[in-house]
């Protein structure tokens, strides 16, 4: 192992990269973008939810129902319907996430004291949206049943009181924005997918442009190359944590409660073994369109479906659980997620250190035997 | 002196069915410019990889620059320089980037490699693009810093693979006056070409057919050994001389260069009955000359006579 | 003899880039004329210019007395055209490949299968006729090739780097075959950037980036610009190399196998006595000095140095 050779592959990739303009997308645009479409697009929160409302029954209390949703900030009326044509229309076209129906006879049986039924016909092909939805149109109503219930009591001479409350106190996203839960995923996202982006054509665009010969033919050791094409592609890596970190400030407003140097640190651990499935894939690969598109669905389908970033672990079969063990972006996920909003410390966070460490090694060993075998 | 720079024994190597080399022989004294000679397709450029320790062979054994190319490859390699066939440098970095990249990778020692980079750039004419990119450099260009980035560690063995081939001929001489340097520093060098007049520049010449070493030999030896004496016969109709040749027994090829024909007859063939031949044929104009063997009749005569074995073996078999 | 094509003041740019740069030749009817040149010195946009596939940007082309600019169909019908790169259908077999050209190109339904025959034998294409062509070697790809173009009979035939990347056993067979066909009275126009290869030709043209550097026959040639060649063999032939470089007397020395090749200067009057004498104040006893032809090489580097390098082409395009 000769630090001088490692360097000097580093400084021809450093070069290759300074001269190319499309590193410089790859490495600063690319997850500028990325941080914006994700962090726009995804959001669990769901805010005025257009919805129409078709009142069959036109009596005093079916109105009030109904400006119970119009206050809410979750509902916006978009229209009420007077036509029952209407009703498929404006859900075939999707201009109304719901229709609520007002049943002939509700105020008659509210009086009458019988039990009263509300429809709520849902567009249900978005299912994440429909159950938020839904979720919401059910508190709204047992929000309006529990004020009917208290107005009747009081109404009689009872004590208006609700039976059972429940006082949530939530720890670490005590607003429950999803923002805070998806930024820091989102940051590991990007870097697991950019680090295989950036390392995955160095090894294999070498061979195309045939500067491959030259390097094999030379006494330089595999280690030596790997670690060398590794270097200047974990600074630029380590630049866009950074970046991460401050546009999700600067954008999102999510901020780090822990500790930002625990967190610098233990992203190093994460890039290398990030950067080496990436080495690995160009080691593999015979063309840079095959690396190129291997690293992406190696990294960005594992990343999104199976680290726990959109779709929670615990949720899944027991066979994917395990798989998710296998991708480093799982273990990194908790951690950051528990830096930025845990405040965790090494205490508690040193097993998956531990685990990425593993990662690292063992990935960089697997690239540099790959490699070896390829000449 | 007389010690080998590069032996190789039954060097074999398959890629699929297609055997590339056959159980090749090769000997490589030290100081010597060796050239390996054949058409495309005829094992050169496999034999040479495996020799630069980049290719493990099927079978066969070498030695180059004192150690077993398959048992310590990185020994050989820091030991020798390979220029492959393909341009295989940065095309992005600069001359000088390349050269210190290059002296990087066989760390040759810091202070030390410097003088002879200007040396080499001072004689290929290179010094005065020495921060242009070696994309921008034009064939002859980019071949000669390839022989400069090969020679940077002062290499004990030199391998060339085809480094003249689409080169201008004014850069293929200033390339080969670079070669020409080495033998006198104790370098050797080994080199590759389907060029027979390219060939003639060595000091041995390996002639290689079908993934084996046909014969090697200095070129007068070689051409000395080929028993059919060459006839520059020039006369008019040509294609009647060539025909009424062509039938005559002693005679091996005929060739038509322009104006004349060479025509290789057997050593016993009587120059005096073959004009005979050729006036009851009708030409006229008629004028014989004797001249000397081409390097190209003594492979076209050597990879003829392999052929034919081969068919007679063949035709034994069946 | 009648003219076959007639060059005058051609000029081809690309761009900036001028890849032809004022060419005026001839070639008459009947003769084998060498195009010769490097890779990259404008062989091939000549050719192209010739056969009315790239227009002139200056100059005039007139083959068989018929303007390039204006009768380019009419002159196609009467040439044969070999290009450079492989360009005949991979996955068609070399015999529909011959057909499909026969078709193009007119040839009368009735000779056809007698002329094919006549082609095949004479290029020994019989293995590989029902052959995908994309599956054969270069050597064969060539030959094909060479019989694509020359089955209509056409009276002038241009061939484009026919050789390169052939063996030398194929090589002489084609060279064979491009005799025959000036023996019928075609002209055969031929690059090459092989210049020994040139000596297969009865006149020549020498191309050198972009311009027409000398024409002749090969005797004429090397009489006129590489005199005074001398093979000179010594025991010690590097040291020998390093005296003669060194000399004034000697403009270039080269080693050839065991021997040195020395071009000394044009104004000696006997170069043999000169380089013995140098030899022998430098201690170095001679075998023999003689007086050698020049090899075609020979006579197109000591042009080319003469001309010397433009430096604007240091990254010029191909052909």
């Amino acid at each position: 192992m000769r630090l001088r050779r490692m360097l000097a592959i580093a400084r021809a990739e450093w070069i290759h990269n300074r001269r190319d303009p499309r590193s410089l997308v790859v490495i600063v645009v690319l997850p500028v973008v990325l941080l914006l479409l994700f962090g726009y697009g995804i959001n669990y929160d769901l805010q005025h939810i257009p919805f129409a409302v078709y009142d069959l029954d036109g009596t005093e209390m079916g109105r009030s129902l109904i400006q119970q949703f119009q206050h809410s900030r979750y509902f916006s009326l978009r229209e009420v319907i007077t036509d029952r044509r209407r009703v498929d229309v404006l859900l075939d076209t999707e201009e109304v996430v719901f229709v609520l129906v007002v049943p002939p006879g509700l105020g008659r049986d509210l009086g009458a004291g019988r039990d009263a039924k509300v429809q709520a016909l849902l567009n249900g092909s978005d299912t994440v949206r429909a159950n938020v939805a839904l979720g919401y149109i059910e508190g709204a109503i047992l929000d309006y049943s529990t004020k009917l219930g208290i107005e009747f009591a009081r109404h009689h001479g009872l004590s208006g009181t609700t039976p059972f409350t429940v006082h949530p106190i939530i720890f670490y996203n005590p607003g429950l924005e999803s923002d805070n839960f998806i930024i820091p995923g989102l940051i590991v996202l990007l870097l697991a997918v950019l680090t295989a982006l950036l390392t995955s054509t160095c090894i294999v665009r070498e061979r195309e442009l045939g500067s491959f010969e030259t390097l094999v033919a030379s006494p330089a050791t595999a280690l030596e190359i790997m670690l060398g094409k590794m270097l200047p592609y974990a600074v630029m890596a380590f630049a866009d944590v950074l970046l991460c970190i401050i546009a999700g400030r600067l954008i999102f407003g999510v901020r780090v409660t822990g500790n930002i140097s625990l967190l610098l640190a233990i992203s190093i651990v994460f890039l290398a073994a990030s950067l080496s499935i990436g080495i690995l894939f160009s080691a593999l690969a015979r063309t840079q369109r095959v690396a190129i598109f291997l690293a992406f669905l190696g990294t960005f389908l594992p990343t999104v479906l199976l680290s726990g970033f959109v779709f929670p672990l615990r949720s899944m079969p027991a066979a994917l659980q395990l798989i998710s063990k296998v991708i480093p972006a799982t273990h990194f996920l908790v951690v950051v997620r528990s830096i930025y909003l845990k405040a965790s410390g090494m205490a508690v966070l040193w097993p998956l250190v531990l685990i990425l460490a593993v990662f690292a090694v063992t990935l960089l060993a697997i690239a540099a035997k790959a490699f070896k075998k390829r000449i | 002196m007389s010690s080998l720079a590069v032996q190789a024994r039954g060097l074999s190597v398959k890629f699929g069915d297609v055997t590339a080399v056959a159980g090749l022989d090769l000997d490589v004294k030290e100081g010597e410019i060796v050239g390996l000679v054949g058409p495309d397709g005829a094992g050169k450029t496999t034999t040479m990889r495996v020799l630069c320790g980049i290719l493990v062979p099927d079978a066969g054994e070498a030695v180059v620059a004192g150690h077993d190319v398959l048992r310590e490859p990185d020994r050989v390699k820091a030991r020798i320089g390979y220029l492959p066939q393909r341009f295989a440098l940065h095309p992005d970095l600069t001359v000088n980037e390349n050269i210190a990249y290059l002296a990087d990778l066989y760390s040759v020692p810091a202070g030390t490699w410097q003088q002879r980079r200007d040396e080499l750039l001072e004689i290929t004419d290179l010094a005065r693009f020495a921060n242009r990119q070696a994309v921008q450099l034009s064939g002859g260009m980019q071949q000669k810093l390839a022989l400069i980035c090969t020679l940077i560690h002062r290499p004990e063995v030199v391998f060339l693979d085809e480094p003249t081939t689409g080169v201008d001929p004014v850069s293929r001489r200033d390339f080969w006056h670079i070669l020409y340097d080495l033998p006198r520093q104790g370098v050797t060098v080994v080199v590759t070409t389907p060029y027979m007049d390219e060939a003639a520049h060595c000091s041995r010449i390996a002639f290689m057919h079908q993934g084996r070493v046909l014969a090697q030999d200095s070129p007068a030896a070689l051409r000395a050994a080929i028993t059919a004496r060459i006839l520059e016969v020039r006369c008019r109709p040509q294609r009647t001389a060539r025909e009424a040749l062509k039938r005559y027994p002693t005679i091996e090829g005929v060739e038509v260069f322009g104006d004349r024909l060479r025509v290789a007859v057997s050593a016993e063939a009587d120059p005096a009955a073959i004009r005979r031949v050729l006036e009851e044929a009708g030409v006229t104009g008629l004028d014989i000359r004797e001249s000397a063997a081409s390097l190209e009749d003594v492979f076209v005569a050597l990879a003829v006579g392999q052929q034919s074995q081969e068919d007679d073996s063949r035709a034994g078999e069946e | 003899m009648g003219v076959a094509v007639q060059v005058d003041g051609l000029v081809r740019k690309f761009g900036d880039f001028i890849a032809v740069n004022e060419v005026s030749f001839e070639v008459r009817e009947g003769e084998i004329f060498g195009f010769l040149g490097p890779n990259g010195s404008g062989k091939s946009t000549t050719i192209r210019c010739l056969c009315g596939l790239l227009l002139p940007s200056a100059g005039t082309v007139a083959v068989h007395g018929l303007d390039v600019r204006r009768h380019a169909e009419e002159i196609r019908a009467q040439i044969g055209y070999m290009p450079q790169f492989f360009s005949l259908y991979s996955d068609l077999s070399a015999r529909q490949n011959i057909e499909f050209y026969a078709a193009m190109y007119g040839v009368p339904r009735a000779g056809l299968q007698q002329r094919m025959g006549e082609v095949c034998e004479r290029l020994e294409l019989g293995p590989i006729m029902e052959r995908p062509a994309g599956n054969l070697s270069t050597g064969w790809r060539q030959r094909l090739a060479l019989a694509t173009s020359i089955l209509h009979r056409p009276p002038l035939v241009f061939l484009d780097e026919p050789t390169s990347g052939v063996d030398p056993i194929t090589r002489r067979m084609f060279w064979e075959v491009i005799d025959d066909l000036a023996q019928d009275g075609t002209t055969v126009f031929v690059t090459t950037h092989v210049m020994d290869e040139a000596e297969h030709c009865t006149r020549l043209a020498m191309m050198h980036y972009g311009r027409l550097i000398a024409q002749g026959s090969p005797d004429e040639m090397r009489s006129r610009h590489a005199k005074n060649m001398v093979e000179v063999r010594t025991g010690k032939l590097w040291d020998t190399l390093a005296v003669l470089q060194a000399s004034d007397a000697v403009v270039e020395a080269v080693v050839f196998g065991d021997a040195i090749h020395a071009e000394c200067h044009a104004a000696l009057t006997n170069p043999a006595q000169t380089v013995r004498e140098v030899l022998r104040s430098a201690r170095i006893s001679v075998e023999s000095v003689a007086a050698i032809q020049p090899t075609m090489e020979d006579v197109f580097v000591s042009l080319a140095r003469r001309y010397g390098h433009p430096e604007h082409v240091a990254a010029g395009g191909d052909g």
